[in-house]
């Protein structure tokens, strides 16, 4: 096995004393490698900044709303909380609503932009509770004010995060209301976005009914259209079964009244479309490797070709067929092996850019990292193989008269 | 005195057929251990093609070649090497050095093809090179060096790994005088040494430094004497 360390450590003098031409030998690999390694990587920091919401996309969304030409009811509370009753296959349901004011704490006022329903909101995958709880049933239905904000919300307006138990005067026009915060919930992206902004907004929930009340509204005359929150095992179901248990409950049968839109999975088509794009470019990187492979056998060939005298001289000082073999062998995979080194770091180098430049995370899978070093490897071996054959089968005394 | 190679009605045929050409025809030769043996030829006589058979880098079209009474006529590509490895150390005219590697580095490449370990290889080719007077040229490449000393390089690769036979093909051929001595001198100390030696050239001056003469042409041997003006240095 000692020899195979000595055809290596000959294999990397000769790439060594041939520096350019190896060097252009495996730019094919190292330009393949690049492309690839850049793609798979933006691509996972993709799918991460997705997968706040891949993973909420165990909860997925269905919509129903009111033709008011057909009809002159309302989504009441009551209502509302019949059809959560009829229907076991959803979480809950709820009308979305969104309410600009400004929010002032012990630090200062800023706008904020609550996100305002029932407490099913709370199954939104990107509300994870920090400190305190979620809003609950009892707070929707007696009309509390009392809110839940992003970590970022509770630092700008009072100075730390765990703000749970604190109030904040929340005010629109002539109309000031003072909220009890109960809970702190998880920044997302969104929460940094909106808060980078030269006037820095901060985002939060509230319970539907408490933004009716501090306006002084008919809750029971105001929502035409709710959301259904529910696991994605149960969208069929539900989907059959929400217009009917709306139409029972608001006893509009017949009107053709209810319309139903299921949520329509963007996340998915985003997934799709960057899988299209891997494979594409995985396709064009594959004819780059191929080519490059191509190379490293036309250079193994000269090169065959060029030394044909020291490989007679090897085979009369005693080289079997299979040194010989295992020393172009082991040049040719060195070679490839380096391109793909250097495109791995030229790949990770581009991804970092690129990633920083929009905002994903960078992330480095180290498996795909050996298997792109084995690809790369396993290339050299594969397109050696012809040439390295060629220079094991010469004929030593042939081989030892050409110049 | 023991048999160390024993060539039996050994024919070489190229181009079989109309053209053939009979480089070696019906030869019989027999070389003790520790002789020193110069086989001396016109180009063209075949002495070559002998050179190559005696090497194990040919194999004979008939006829039976027996080295340390072990059949070699028939082997394939891989036992050629490894008896080449074992049996034979080569001197070519040209030096046939590998370029790219130092004296030493092409002084150990026999001691790496016969797997000897690192540590035992380097003392193996360091004691080669400071036989042949080189132990300062080490670190040297071949295209640093005069042809004497290249051609000293090349015989400390041969004996490196201490083969029974020194097989030299025009040693000094492409060497000024004054190095062609130097190579000669070499040659018969490791004769005395207790190797057998072969020489095989076209100069007669060469070959009457030699203990046995062998004259070799149209592919036959003319002429086997012992060379009675043969002196020790």
């Amino acid at each position: 096995m000692g020899a195979v360390g000595e055809y290596i450590k000959s294999a990397i003098a000769s790439i060594k004393n041939n520096k350019g031409r190896s060097f252009l030998t495996m730019l094919g690999i190292i330009i393949g490698i690049w492309a690839v390694l850049t793609v798979l990587v933006i691509g996972d920091g993709l799918r991460a900044e997705a997968g706040g919401q891949m993973e909420s996309l165990d909860v997925v969304t269905i919509n129903a709303s009111l033709d008011v030409t057909k009809t002159d009811k309302y989504f009441t509370p009551d209502y509302m909380r019949t059809i959560e009753q009829d229907m076991s296959c959803i979480y809950g349901i709820t009308p979305s609503i969104s309410w600009w004011g400004t929010a002032t704490g012990k630090k200062r006022a800023y706008d904020i932009y609550f996100s305002a329903g029932s407490e099913v909101l709370a199954k939104k995958g990107d509300n994870k509770i920090l400190y305190g709880r979620y809003f609950t049933e009892d707070d929707v239905d007696d009309s509390n004010y009392v809110c839940v904000i992003s970590q970022t919300a509770a630092r700008y307006l009072f100075g730390y995060e765990n703000a749970v138990g604190e109030t904040v005067d929340v005010s629109d026009a002539d109309m000031t209301v003072e909220f009890t915060v109960v809970g702190i919930r998880e920044d997302t992206s969104r929460d940094k976005d909106y808060a980078k902004n030269d006037s820095p907004a901060l985002l939060g929930d509230v319970p539907y009914t408490a933004v009716a009340r501090a306006y002084n509204k008919d809750v029971n005359a105001l929502f035409t259209e709710v959301t259904a929150y529910l696991h994605k095992d149960n969208k069929e179901e539900a989907n059959s079964k929400l217009r009917s248990v709306i139409e029972n409950v608001l006893d509009i049968r017949g009107d053709g009244a209810v319309k139903i839109k299921s949520s329509s999975g963007m996340d998915a088509t985003a997934d799709t479309i960057l899988n299209v794009v891997t494979v594409v470019v995985t396709l064009i990187a594959s004819i780059s490797l191929l080519v490059g492979g191509i190379g490293v056998m036309n250079i193994m060939t000269v090169s065959v070709t060029e030394r044909t005298r020291e490989i007679g001289i090897r085979k009369s000082l005693g080289a079997r067929t299979g040194s010989i073999l295992t020393q172009f062998l082991a040049e040719a995979s060195i070679l490839t092996f380096l391109g793909g080194i250097i495109g791995i770091i030229l790949g990770l180098s581009t991804a970092k850019i690129a990633c920083s430049l929009v905002g994903f995370s960078f992330i480095v899978n180290p498996v795909s990292m050996i298997v792109v070093v084995a690809i790369s490897t396993g290339i050299g071996l594969f397109f050696g193989i012809y040439p390295a054959r060629r220079a094991a089968k010469l004929d030593p005394i042939e081989a030892l008269r050409s110049e | 005195m023991k048999k160390l190679v024993e060539i039996k009605d050994v024919s070489k045929i190229y181009n079989p057929g109309e053209n053939e050409v009979r480089a070696l025809n019906h030869v019989s030769l027999t070389i003790g251990e520790k002789e020193f043996v110069a086989i001396i030829g016109q180009s063209g006589s075949g002495k070559s093609t002998l050179m190559n058979m005696l090497g194990c880098l040919d194999t004979p079209t008939s006829g039976k070649y027996f080295l340390h009474g072990q059949d070699v006529s028939h082997m394939t590509d891989d036992e050629q090497s490894d008896i080449r490895n074992r049996e034979i150390g080569f001197i070519f005219q040209g030096f046939n050095l590998i370029q790219s590697l130092t004296a030493l580095e092409n002084v150990e490449l026999p001691l790496i093809y016969r797997g000897v370990g690192k540590k035992e290889r380097e003392r193996l080719a360091n004691a080669a090179l400071n036989s042949v007077g080189l132990e300062k040229r080490k670190t040297h490449r071949p295209n640093e060096m005069s042809g004497g000393q290249q051609q000293r390089v090349a015989i400390a690769r041969a004996i490196a790994q201490a083969p029974p036979i020194l097989l030299a093909d025009e040693p000094t051929g492409n060497l000024d005088s004054a190095s062609s001595k130097e190579i000669i001198k070499i040659i018969k100390r490791l004769y005395s040494e207790g190797r057998t030696v072969i020489i095989i050239t076209h100069d007669p001056g060469i070959a009457k430094q030699a203990k046995r003469i062998i004259t070799i042409s149209d592919g036959k041997i003319q002429s086997d004497i012992i060379n009675p003006d043969y002196k020790e240095d």
